[in-house]
């Protein structure tokens, strides 16, 4: 029995390891093979030359037609960045009309931003796209943008964070002269710099990692975010650039993976309120 | 007083108005214009869109690809949550266990889920290719799997992949249920003379009932809305055996026009749903769980 305790813990550290590098492996394919010339891709695991041919073939613009992905990237930063910010803000300010200001009605929204939460999206889909097409907006960055500026999860979060700020705060505050939109932006935002860390670093997970609604509404490859330009460059007859490929699988998921890696302690904060995101 | 909680009303309304107004036009109204379009037959261009009642609802009920989209739906939630829950327990379960490196474990196991759909689709579909990596790997005990082109598995293999993106994120949910169990409860049962197993059986799983639930709810939906990655691998093929609601929509409305009939099954694959979340937590949820 002892001698089984002995061993016990680095036999869980050993299992552990081996689970972590069978997690890791696809990222560490991935990211050796947009190193590596194509005959190697599926020959060798460690490549015996490295090349960052896959990588500038990208960045020409490949072959000659207009997929550059640089202005990828710029997209999707853009289609990831201004919903980050609209929603956090929109976020606030109705969280803080519903659970301090306490409108007239509150309780009814608060109850049905939850339903919002748990309808399923798909409904939405093809309504949404005829709403863009009959606005004139398809094939523009409002498109892709528009639908996403509102997150009633956001507001959620942020109800459930306002709770826990003692009232007798924001009354000293208004004593004081404060307006309720400096209340807002002076004491409640700096106070949740937590919850607003969960919402931006979800929100943008899920706009830089979005696919279909972007598929839908834009058609032009100069405006295309990453991950759809990636996903028709790799269906539409480069399939016999596998280092390519991976090139921009790299691309794609780097930047999240740092985001992720520098905001983690929020991302295990965040969690309990992320299973109502749809 | 009056005049403050009125003052408070009318700045609270003013600061919720582009939110009730977005809800408004980007929630309600569509909601409603799709109900009205299952109605209609539409191609999406012509002005004519007339009324043809439950005859689109008829068309897809009657549609086998309706069931063979189930099937598929279906098989995939068994693979996918069988998998997930085995892998993601036992990752929470030792993770739970050790003293030191728990945050890094953690998040080396959530590396996986904040991958993007269309990049790691890629990465598998290069991985599991017929003389990919995953093959050449096999070849050495004479084993070939066609992954993703032999129709009785591909869609297991989606489910496998799915399971390596949520395996991380789930195991942090099993952990803060297993951080929810109190240790008096392993103590008495110790004390009572039970195994480690019988602990884990009488204990362990029925306390974690509410992460069982709340991950197969997920599971469930994750399942009906599959898109990107048999987009991305298989299309959708071989022989319909990946075919999901969500990319039978995309190509009815998207390529073939047909608005009436995709809005229709965007609305029966909403119930349908439903109709699984709902059956699928009679049969898991307990309510008497010790006190």
């Amino acid at each position: 029995m002892n001698k089984l305790k002995k061993y016990k813990l680095p036999i869980i550290y050993f299992l552990l390891f081996v689970g972590l590098l069978f997690s890791l492996f696809p990222y560490i394919w991935m990211v050796l093979s947009s190193f590596k010339v194509s005959e190697e891709i599926y020959t060798q695991f460690i490549p015996t030359k490295l090349t960052f041919d896959n990588y500038s073939f990208l960045f020409s613009g490949g072959s000659g037609q207009q997929r550059n992905f640089l202005y990828g990237i710029v997209n999707s930063l853009i289609v990831s960045v201004i919903p980050t910010i609209s929603v956090i803000f929109f976020g606030v300010l109705t969280a803080y009309a519903f659970r301090r200001l306490k409108i007239m009605g509150y309780k009814i929204y608060e109850n049905f931003i939850i339903y919002q939460m748990l309808f399923p999206g798909v409904l939405f889909l093809v309504p949404l796209f005829l709403l863009m097409r009959d606005w004139g907006v398809i094939n523009t960055y409002t498109a892709m943008i528009l639908r996403y500026l509102i997150d009633p999860w956001a507001i959620f979060i942020y109800t459930q964070f306002f709770k826990t700020i003692p009232e007798s705060l924001l009354e000293s505050a208004r004593i004081d002269g404060a307006s309720e939109f400096q209340i807002i932006f002076k004491i409640m935002l700096p106070l949740s710099k937590t919850t607003t860390a969960i919402v931006a670093l979800f929100t943008f997970m899920a706009r830089w990692s979005d696919f279909l609604w972007p598929l839908i509404v834009n058609k032009e490859y100069g405006k295309m975010p990453l991950s759809v330009l990636l996903a028709l460059f790799t269906k539409g007859g480069y399939q016999q650039y596998p280092g390519v490929q991976m090139a921009g699988a790299t691309l794609l998921t780097l930047p999240i993976v740092i985001l992720f890696i520098v905001f983690r302690k929020y991302f295990a904060k965040g969690i309990n309120f992320t299973g109502l995101k749809g | 007083m009056r005049t403050e909680k009125a003052r408070k009303n009318i700045i609270g309304y003013i600061f919720s108005s582009p939110f009730l107004i977005f809800t408004l036009v980007m929630w309600l109204y569509p909601f409603i214009w799709g109900l009205i379009i299952s109605f209609k037959k539409w191609n999406l261009i012509s002005p004519s869109q007339p009324w043809v009642g439950l005859q689109n609802y008829i068309k897809v009920i009657k549609d086998p690809m309706l069931w063979i989209m189930i099937r598929n739906s279906v098989y995939f939630m068994l693979v996918f949550i069988s998998l997930t829950t085995a892998t993601s327990l036992l990752v929470a379960l030792l993770i739970k266990q050790i003293p030191r490196f728990k945050g890094l474990f953690i998040t080396g196991f959530l590396l996986a889920y904040v991958s993007s759909g269309v990049a790691y689709s890629m990465v598998f579909n290069l991985l599991f290719s017929g003389d990919g990596m995953i093959n050449n790997f096999l070849a050495n005990f004479n084993i070939k799997i066609g992954w993703f082109t032999n129709p009785k598995i591909a869609m297991a293999s989606i489910g496998l992949i799915v399971c390596w993106k949520f395996t991380g994120y789930y195991a942090l949910f099993f952990l803060s249920g297993l951080n929810n169990i109190s240790e008096s409860l392993y103590e008495a049962a110790k004390i009572d003379g039970a195994n480690a197993w019988q602990r884990f059986i009488k204990i362990t799983v029925p306390m974690l009932n509410p992460t069982f639930v709340m991950i197969t709810v997920f599971a469930t939906i994750t399942s009906f809305n599959l898109f990107t990655e048999p987009f991305m691998i298989t299309g959708g093929g071989p022989m319909d055996a990946t075919r999901t609601m969500m990319l039978e929509i995309y190509n009815r409305v998207f390529s073939l026009l047909q608005a009436g009939y995709g809005s229709t099954l965007a609305i029966v694959s909403g119930i349908i749903t439903f109709i699984f979340v709902w059956v699928l937590r009679q049969i898991i949820e307990r309510d008497d769980i010790y006190e």
